[in-house]
């Protein structure tokens, strides 16, 4: 390679690092800038705050125990179904496995409005307890993340090595089931769940959308900070908010961190364990296997059919009597839209620019960045690990911080953008969406054979004659998961478009799903905001069944 | 993208350049550009039922002028906009900040006079304020409703003051919305304030009151339709999925149990109560925006006052009407079951931009401390 060519790399990969410090550091560091201006730099005080304000009161010990928990009982029910995924063969499996992991893509509004719907009148009818709301949200954020110990735990169970098995059968401690727990599956399975629960764990603790329909007066950090955002940042105005917003983040970043590093850590040493065959091993079928699959299945689908049937069913009141019908009325005023709402089409065509800008920036970004610290990788790795754990930050900040991140450093910047200026909502997604790319194509990068990069170049090929003939077509799954994860994750996002999308006309199909929900005295408002969300489950769906035809690599993990 | 082009590999560079001034231009908000069309107005504002689609288009077919609406949550909310908002000259026009909000506005020097001289609005909506910097556009008596097929004096008796709400019958049978998100929350705390008699060295009573309806298992929750969809038994939630139905006592405004009889036939299971200085006499207002295109606001302005608009405010908006004359109408039991308190609690704007932070401050200490 000729120093010019050198230079023009190291040049366009200094500028991708330069445009994701400015992109995604920058907002936030403003917004914090902010905050502290207005409520002081004393985070004991912020703390004693947001625990002494009736509004936060009881947010950390609500946030923690619902997370564990959530986070133990998404282990509960995801490891029997990856058991049962992995150590028996199935008819449609590869359909069975898409089926169970669809709620993790599936965005959290969706979740909360079709669990809203099976616990309601029309389905289980325990709404109406408040007693039940604490446990509807633990078996929520299960449902949402039991995708995560399938994705981590069954490929283990479906290629490891079955000579180890066969091996420990004839050894003393391994005769008994319990020996075998103790001795091959518990030391096999307790990383991928440790780093499936240190997932669940990090999307428990920073639930949004499913706590504020679901548990409504009790809040997690991320919901208190959501709350408090449109006050916050103002100069001699309700300075608590302010203090609340930086104790969430605070205790979120160091929460968020150091469970982060933790599933980083354990996933790399995932890696390195244990033999493992180079394809699936054929293991037979469980005779019985479909009464505990059966209701697996049905409890991924439950909520999102539950949302599509809530969609066409009208509840209408009569002399004070309450009955449902069957109709398209829901979705007619979802399509019509009102001066409250924007017409369906509308969130739905700036649902597709948000995640269109997300990708168009986000996967050249991702790439530049991923390429970066995997060419330094092999030159210097200690600045290779350090803007590893740089674009891994991102995820240590909520999506409601992210939001306040753009609303707050920008208005620092220029206020009429935070009104005029469209696009901003994708500036938050970009933000979301980037560290996501990064990982996926670092991923994919790592999995290339070097010798083919370096066969290329003693061809003759130049740098982009390489990307291009021999890089990109030998990433063209990592790419296109990638490509498909932040169209997704655009799609879906809400935490932060709560927050950054005050213009109505920016409204995204999450956000409008929001809206009609919380309509007052409407009796369509439910069916009208069952129909925005199966339009975007919908969609979610058609990305998901994409994703896992690109998808190639069976080893698993979050994604 | 094909980056074969005669500027080779200038182009590749080029293409990352512009992804990346895109998006900085995002951030530094370069691309952004005020209001200058002279034919368009922002208006500011929350789910105002008034300003509805036909509402809208009426007025942009009269005066040619393209509405925009930025829309927030509540009142506020558009407070805390504007604040954010200010000197940008983005937006023209806010309604529905009220009078627990309006001081402070006017203190943050957030609006301009309205260059509008609008006749018959009644003294009573001009009573919280009476300055050009907010019109009144509409009006509602803030105060305790209770469901009267439960709170009938057999299963419970109606409340003749307000400590009858820390007695054990009521324990865990009231919702109130938060004062810190809620504006009829705000209100009602407001006017426990003077219910309480309080000086400026004793909340007493106030505080007492709070922490007892604490003890008492007051249900708080972060706006008004938690309260009254979710926990009151007495009005339409009951019809709404998720309700839940464990409290007999709520605050709303006092025409509410009109608004549920207008909706039902002339029939509602809902009153209001009305104890002296427990309610809260709420107005909410149209105000110019500083910087903003205060001609095109003033002609909104007008046509918001204008009778054939604001006379529809009882069925549009489910609030009074700002001008004289006006009533709720008589269809469907809308005025008979609503009642105007005898004595709302007496505390002014000025005196709520002064206190409101100690205030609110007084009420979380008596909601939080001694749990």
């Amino acid at each position: 390679m000729g120093p010019g060519t050198y230079r023009l790399i190291l040049g366009i990969r200094s500028l991708a690092i330069a445009a994701f410090l400015l992109l995604i550091a920058s907002p936030i560091a403003l917004a914090v800038l902010r905050l502290i201006g207005v409520a002081g730099a004393n985070p004991g005080a912020w703390i004693e705050t947001l625990d002494g304000n009736y509004m936060s009161a009881g947010a950390i010990e609500f946030t923690f125990l619902q997370s564990i928990l959530s986070s133990l009982a998404t282990i509960s029910v995801g490891l029997p179904v990856a058991w049962l995924l992995g150590r028996y063969d199935w008819r449609m499996q590869s359909m069975i496995r898409a089926v169970l992991t669809v709620p993790f893509v599936m965005p959290s509004i969706i979740a909360a409005m079709g669990i809203l719907t099976l616990t309601g009148d029309s389905a289980l009818g325990i709404r109406s307890d408040e007693g039940t709301w604490f446990w509807t949200l633990i078996i929520a954020h299960a449902w949402f993340n039991m995708s995560l110990v399938i994705r981590f735990c069954e490929p283990i169970l479906a290629t490891l090595d079955p000579s180890m098995e066969e091996q420990l059968r004839l050894l003393p401690a391994g005769r008994t089931i319990s020996g075998r727990i103790r001795h091959l599956w518990l030391p096999v399975l307790i990383p991928p769940l440790s780093a499936s629960f240190c997932m669940s764990f990090v999307f428990s603790f920073t639930s949004f959308a499913l706590v504020r329909w679901i548990t409504i007066r009790d809040n997690t950090l991320e919901s208190v900070m959501a709350i408090s955002s449109p006050s916050a940042g103002i100069e001699g105005y309700m300075a608590f908010t302010s203090e609340i917003v930086l104790a969430s983040s605070l205790i979120q970043f160091a929460v968020l961190s150091a469970s982060l590093w933790l599933a980083s850590r354990i996933q790399r040493e995932l890696q390195r364990q244990y033999p493992l065959a180079p394809a699936r091993v054929a293991r037979g079928r469980f005779d019985y296997g479909w009464v505990f699959m059966a209701p697996a299945l049905l409890f991924s689908i439950a909520p999102i059919l539950s949302v599509a049937i809530g969609s066409v069913r009208v509840r209408t009141v009569e002399s004070g009597r309450v009955a449902d019908t069957w109709s398209l009325d829901g979705w007619e005023v979802a399509r019509d839209g009102s001066f409250s709402m924007v017409p369906l089409s509308d969130a739905m065509a700036n649902s597709i620019l948000y995640a269109t800008i997300s990708l168009v920036v986000s996967m050249p970004l991702g790439y530049c960045i991923a390429s970066a610290i995997h060419s330094l990788e092999g030159t210097n790795r200690r600045l290779s690990e350090a803007l590893d754990f740089a674009t891994m930050a991102p995820f240590a900040f909520s999506a409601a911080m992210i939001g306040l991140g753009v609303t707050l450093g920008v208005t620092k910047l220029d206020p009429a953008a935070f009104s005029q200026f469209w696009p901003l909502p994708a500036l938050a997604h970009v933000m979301l969406t980037t560290p996501f790319a990064i990982r996926i194509m670092l991923t994919g990068l790592r999995s290339i054979d070097r010798e083919y990069d370096e066969t290329a170049r003693v061809l003759g090929m130049g740098p982009l004659e390489r990307l291009t003939r021999v890089r990109i077509p030998l990433m063209k799954g990592p790419i296109t998961v990638a490509a498909i994860f932040c169209l997704a994750m655009s799609l879906g996002e809400f935490g932060a478009s709560f927050i950054v999308a005050t213009n109505s006309d920016w409204a995204t199909l999450p956000l409008l799903a929001d809206s009609w929900r919380g309509m007052p005295m409407n009796p369509l408002a439910e069916a009208a905001s069952n129909a925005v969300a199966t339009a975007l489950a919908v969609m979610a769906i058609l990305l998901f069944a994409a994703a896992e035809r690109a998808r190639s690599n069976e080893r698993g993990g979050m994604f | 993208m094909n980056f074969e082009n005669k500027t080779g590999k200038i182009g590749r560079t080029k293409a990352v350049a512009l992804t990346i001034i895109l998006m900085t231009a995002a951030v530094t908000g370069c691309l952004s550009s005020e209001s200058e069309n002279d034919n368009s107005l922002v208006i500011v504002t929350y789910d105002v039922y008034a300003l509805s689609d036909e509402m809208i288009s009426t007025f942009e077919n009269q005066t040619g002028i393209e509405v925009e609406m930025v829309k927030l949550a509540d009142s506020g909310s558009i407070l805390s906009y504007l604040i954010q908002q200010k000197g940008t000259g983005a937006n023209d026009l806010a309604i529905g900040l009220d009078n627990t909000y309006l001081q402070t506005a006017i203190d943050f020097d957030l609006l301009s006079e309205s260059q509008t001289d609008i006749k018959g609005i009644s003294s009573e909506a001009y009573s919280p304020y009476e300055g050009k910097l907010a019109i009144p556009f509409d009006m509602g008596h803030i105060c305790l409703n209770y469901d009267s097929s439960i709170v009938d004096g057999v299963n419970l008796s109606v409340p003749t003051s307000l400590w009858n709400l820390t007695e054990e019958e009521w324990r865990g049978k009231v919702a109130l919305p938060s004062p810190m998100s809620s504006s009829p929350g705000r209100g009602f705390m407001l006017a426990t304030l003077d219910y309480f008699e309080y000086t400026t060295d004793s909340y007493h009573g106030f505080d007492t009151w709070w922490s007892s309806m604490r003890d008492n298992d007051v249900i708080i929750t972060p706006g008004w339709s938690e309260a009254y969809e979710i926990h009151y038994t007495g009005g339409y939630g009951e019809y709404m999925p998720g309700y839940v139905g464990d409290a007999h006592i709520t605050v709303s405004y006092c025409h509410s149990p009109g608004v549920e009889a207008w909706y039902n036939g002339n029939w509602t299971k809902s009153a209001s109560l009305d104890l002296d200085r427990a309610s809260f006499f709420q107005v909410e207002y149209a105000s110019v925006v500083q910087g903003g295109n205060a001609e095109n606001a003033d002609l909104f302005i007008e046509y918001l006052l204008s009778p054939e608009v604001n006379a529809l405010m009882p069925t549009q908006n489910m609030m009074y009407s700002v001008l004289e004359g006006q009533d709720l109408p008589e269809e469907g039991g809308y005025r008979h079951h609503s009642i105007v308190p005898d004595q709302n609690a007496n505390i002014t704007s000025m005196a709520i931009s002064l206190n409101i932070d100690a205030w609110l401050d007084r009420w979380n200490s008596a909601m939080t401390e001694g749990e």
